[in-house]
C-alpha cells in the first residue's frame, strides 16, 4: 500500500491569512440574551427611582437574584438545562468582582474627592510650624510627616529586610533543627497587634530612656510587624528556587554561604523585592506604633535619635477629628499623598527589579 | 551516520591499545553501600577508574546508578535520611574522611547533571565563569576560558555573538552544554555526568560525545547512560547494575567495555546489552 502525501501548492500556502480558531465565537446577539440583559436593569432603575429603599440594599437583595434568574432561564432556553450552574456561576463571579472592584473604587474616589483640594506643591514639601488648625489651606503642609515617614520605613526596612531573609534562608536552605520553631514563632508574630508593638518599643526602648521618641523608636516598632511578613513571603520565594540550582552550585564545588548569595538569592530577585514591598506594605499607615514610639512634631526632624518626629498616619489621625473643614480636609489630602506615595514607591521597586541578568 | 560511526569505532581501537596500558587510580569505590533511610539502595560496589579514562556505568532505571555517581562527590549526603558504609578513595586516600572537605572534593570532582541547570540569574559567560566564583578561585584570563571551554563543549559557535544574553534565552540541549562548559571551567579531575545526554537532540549528543572522548585524554570521566551505542562509543570501562526487585542495586559484571559488549560472561549482561529487557 502506497501512501500519497498531497503536496501542498505554493498558492495556496500564501493565501494563508493569521487564524485564531481557539478564541470564542462572536456570539449571536438574540432576544433572550438581550432581555436578560435588559429586563433585571430596568426593574432596578425602577426602584431606585420610585421607592425609598437604599441603592445598595437594591443591587444585593433585588438586583442580584433577579440577574441571577435571568441568567438561568436564557441558559436553559438556549442550551439546555446543564448549561444553568455554568451561566450561574459566570454571574456570581462578575458580581464578586464588580462588588471589590466598587469598593476599592469607592475607597479611591473617596481620597480624591475629599483630599485633592488640600494638594498643592507647598502641601508637599512645607512643614506645619506656625499652622494651626484653622489656618487656610494655602499655608503648610506635610513635608515634615513626608521626611518622618521615609525615615522611619528605612530604618525599618533596614532592620527588618535582613533579618527577615536571613530567617527564610535558615529555614530554606540551612534547614536546621529548629526549623519548625522559628517557622510557628515567624506566624505567631504575624499575629502580634500593631499597638502591642508600639507598647513593646515604648516600654522596654523609649521608657528606660534608652532612646527618645524618634524616627529609630518609631522604625524598631515598624521592624517588629515587618520582620514576619517580609521573612514569611522570602521563605516562600525561596522555596520556588529548584533544587537543581543549589545542587549545581555545590557540584562546582561552592560553599554553601556562596550557595545562597550568589545562586538562589540572585535567582529569586524579583520574589524578594515583593516580599520587601509587602513588608512595607504591611506597615505604612500603621498608626499606633507611632503615636506611641514617635511621637509627634510640627517641624521637619533629620535625626533619627534626637526627637519626637512626625508621620503621614499620625498627621491624619491628628488633623480628621478637628472640628475645622481646612485640617479636615488637610488629613483627607494627605491620606491621598500617602496612597500616590506606595504606588510610586511599587513602581519604583518594580521597575528596579525587573528580570534583568547580571554581569558576572 | 556510517562515517561517524566507522570514527568512533577507529577511536575506540585507538583508546584500547591506550587503555591497555597500566595506570594509576583516580578513583576507587570499595565496598560501598548506600541507604535512603532504611531502605538499602546499593550493596557492596567495587569499582576501580583509571586515571584519563572513561568509564560508563549502565544498566536499568531505579538500580542505583545515579546514586552511586552523586557519592563519588559527596552530593549523596545533602539527601535527609541519607547513609554509607564502604569507602571512596581519591588519589588515594578516602573522600568520607573525617578531615576531608566536601567543597574541596566537589572542587576537584565536577557533576553534569541529567537536567540541563544553568543559573537564570546570570549570563552566558557569567555561567561558564560562576565555577570559578563560587570555588573562589582567582583567574586573569577570563575570555580564554570562556572561549575555551564552550568550544570544548562544542557551543563556542552558537553562542559567540550574545555571550551577555541571559542563558535562560537557550536551548535545552544548548543549556546542557553550556553547563558542561561550566563544569569545566573549574578543571576538574574527574568529571561525574549523569545522563548528560538524556535530553539532547542527536547532533548534539554528537558534539557532547565528541566533547568526552577528547576530555578523556586528560580527565577521568565517569558516565551514567542509557544509551547502549553511547557507552560503546565514549567509555573505555563499563559497569553494569542491576537491581532485583525490592533488593538493593548491585553491579553485575565490569570490564573493558569491548568485552562487556562483544563478550559478556552473565547472561543478565548479555540480555541488557542487546536491549532484551531494561
Amino acid at each position: 500500500m502506497t501512501i500519497l502525501f498531497s503536496e501542498q501548492t505554493s498558492e495556496e500556502s500564501a493565501a494563508q491569512k493569521p487564524l485564531h480558531p481557539w478564541r470564542k465565537k462572536p456570539r449571536k446577539f438574540t432576544i433572550s440574551v438581550a432581555l436578560a440583559v435588559v429586563l433585571p436593569f430596568l426593574v432596578v432603575l425602577a426602584l431606585l427611582l420610585y421607592s425609598n429603599i437604599p441603592g445598595a440594599l437594591v443591587m444585593v437583595i433585588v438586583y442580584l437574584p433577579l440577574q441571577l434568574l435571568a441568567a438561568g432561564i436564557t441558559a436553559v432556553y438556549n442550551r439546555g438545562v446543564r448549561s444553568i450552574g455554568d451561566s450561574m456561576i459566570v454571574v456570581l463571579a462578575i458580581g464578586a468582582t464588580v462588588f471589590s472592584l466598587v469598593i476599592l473604587m469607592s475607597v479611591l474616589l473617596s481620597l480624591v474627592v475629599r483630599g485633592i483640594g488640600a494638594l498643592s506643591a507647598h502641601f508637599l514639601y512645607q512643614n506645619s510650624v506656625y499652622i494651626n488648625p484653622s489656618t487656610p489651606l494655602e499655608y503648610g503642609g506635610i513635608g515634615h510627616a513626608m521626611v518622618g515617614t521615609f525615615l522611619i520605613l528605612l530604618i525599618a526596612s533596614i532592620i527588618a529586610v535582613p533579618i527577615g531573609i536571613a530567617t527564610a534562608v535558615y529555614i530554606t536552605d540551612v534547614r536546621g533543627r529548629a526549623v519548625p520553631y522559628v517557622r510557628f514563632f515567624v506566624q505567631a508574630m504575624s499575629g502580634v497587634p500593631s499597638v502591642v508593638a508600639g507598647l513593646f518599643i515604648l516600654t522596654i526602648a523609649v521608657s528606660t530612656g534608652a532612646f527618645n521618641q524618634s524616627a529609630f523608636a518609631g522604625g524598631l516598632a515598624y521592624a517588629i510587624l515587618m520582620l514576619p511578613t517580609v521573612a514569611r513571603t522570602a521563605e516562600e520565594v525561596l522555596k520556588l528556587v529548584p533544587d537543581d540550582l543549589r545542587t549545581g552550585a555545590l557540584a562546582l564545588g561552592s560553599t554553601r554561604a556562596r550557595v545562597v548569595l550568589q545562586v538562589v538569592i540572585p535567582a529569586a530577585r524579583t520574589g524578594i523585592i515583593t516580599a520587601i514591598l509587602l513588608g512595607i506594605a504591611r506597615v505604612i499607615g500603621e498608626t499606633a506604633p507611632l503615636l506611641l514610639a514617635a511621637g509627634n512634631n510640627d517641624g521637619t526632624v533629620l535625626n533619627p535619635f534626637d526627637q519626637a518626629v512626625a508621620s503621614i498616619p499620625v498627621y491624619i489621625f491628628n488633623n480628621v477629628a478637628l472640628p475645622y473643614p481646612d485640617a479636615v480636609t488637610r488629613a483627607w489630602g494627605s491620606a491621598l499623598a500617602l496612597m500616590i506615595l506606595v504606588a510610586v514607591l511599587f513602581t519604583l521597586a518594580r521597575v528596579l527589579g525587573r528580570g534583568r541578568v547580571g554581569k558576572y | 551516520m556510517s562515517t561517524a560511526e566507522f570514527e568512533s569505532v577507529q577511536t575506540l581501537e585507538e583508546q584500547m591499545v591506550e587503555s591497555a596500558a597500566p595506570r594509576d587510580l583516580a578513583m576507587d569505590a570499595r565496598n560501598l553501600s548506600v541507604w535512603f533511610g532504611k531502605r538499602k539502595v546499593l550493596e557492596g560496589v567495587n569499582i576501580a577508574f583509571p586515571e584519563r579514562t572513561c568509564t560508563a556505568l549502565i544498566g536499568p532505571s531505579g538500580c542505583g546508578k545515579s546514586t552511586f555517581i552523586r557519592t563519588l562527590n559527596r552530593l549523596h549526603e545533602l539527601i535527609p535520611g541519607a547513609a554509607l558504609a564502604g569507602s571512596v578513595l581519591y588519589e588515594g586516600k578516602d573522600i568520607y574522611d573525617a578531615d576531608v572537605d566536601p567543597v574541596h572534593i566537589r572542587l576537584k570532582i565536577g557533576m553534569v547533571f541529567q537536567k540541563p541547570n544553568p543559573f537564570p540569574s546570570m549570563t552566558i559567560r557569567g555561567n561558564v565563569m560562576s565555577g570559578l566564583k563560587l570555588s573562589g578561585m582567582k583567574r586573569d584570563d577570563h575570555d580564554a576560558i570562556v572561549e575555551s571551554t564552550l568550544t570544548s563543549a562544542g557551543l563556542w559557535n552558537e553562542v559567540k555573538d550574545r555571550l551577555d544574553h541571559a542563558a535562560g534565552d537557550l536551548s535545552g540541549g544548548q543549556q546542557q552544554r553550556l553547563v558542561i562548559a561550566r563544569a569545566l571551567a573549574v578543571e576538574p579531575n574527574v568529571l561525574l555526568m549523569d545522563e548528560p545526554c538524556s535530553a539532547l537532540d542527536p547532533a548534539s549528543t554528537l558534539k557532547i560525545e565528541e566533547t568526552i572522548r577528547e576530555l578523556s585524554k586528560n580527565v577521568t570521566i565517569i558516565i551514567v547512560t542509557h544509551n547502549m551505542q553511547q557507552a560503546v562509543r565514549v567509555s573505555d570501562n563499563t559497569a553494569f547494575f542491576l537491581a532485583a526487585e525490592n533488593e538493593p542495586g548491585h553491579v553485575v559484571e565490569q570490564g573493558l567495555t569491548t568485552e562487556i559488549f562483544s563478550n559478556p560472561k552473565d547472561q543478565r549482561t548479555l540480555d541488557y546489552v542487546n536491549g532484551r529487557f531494561g
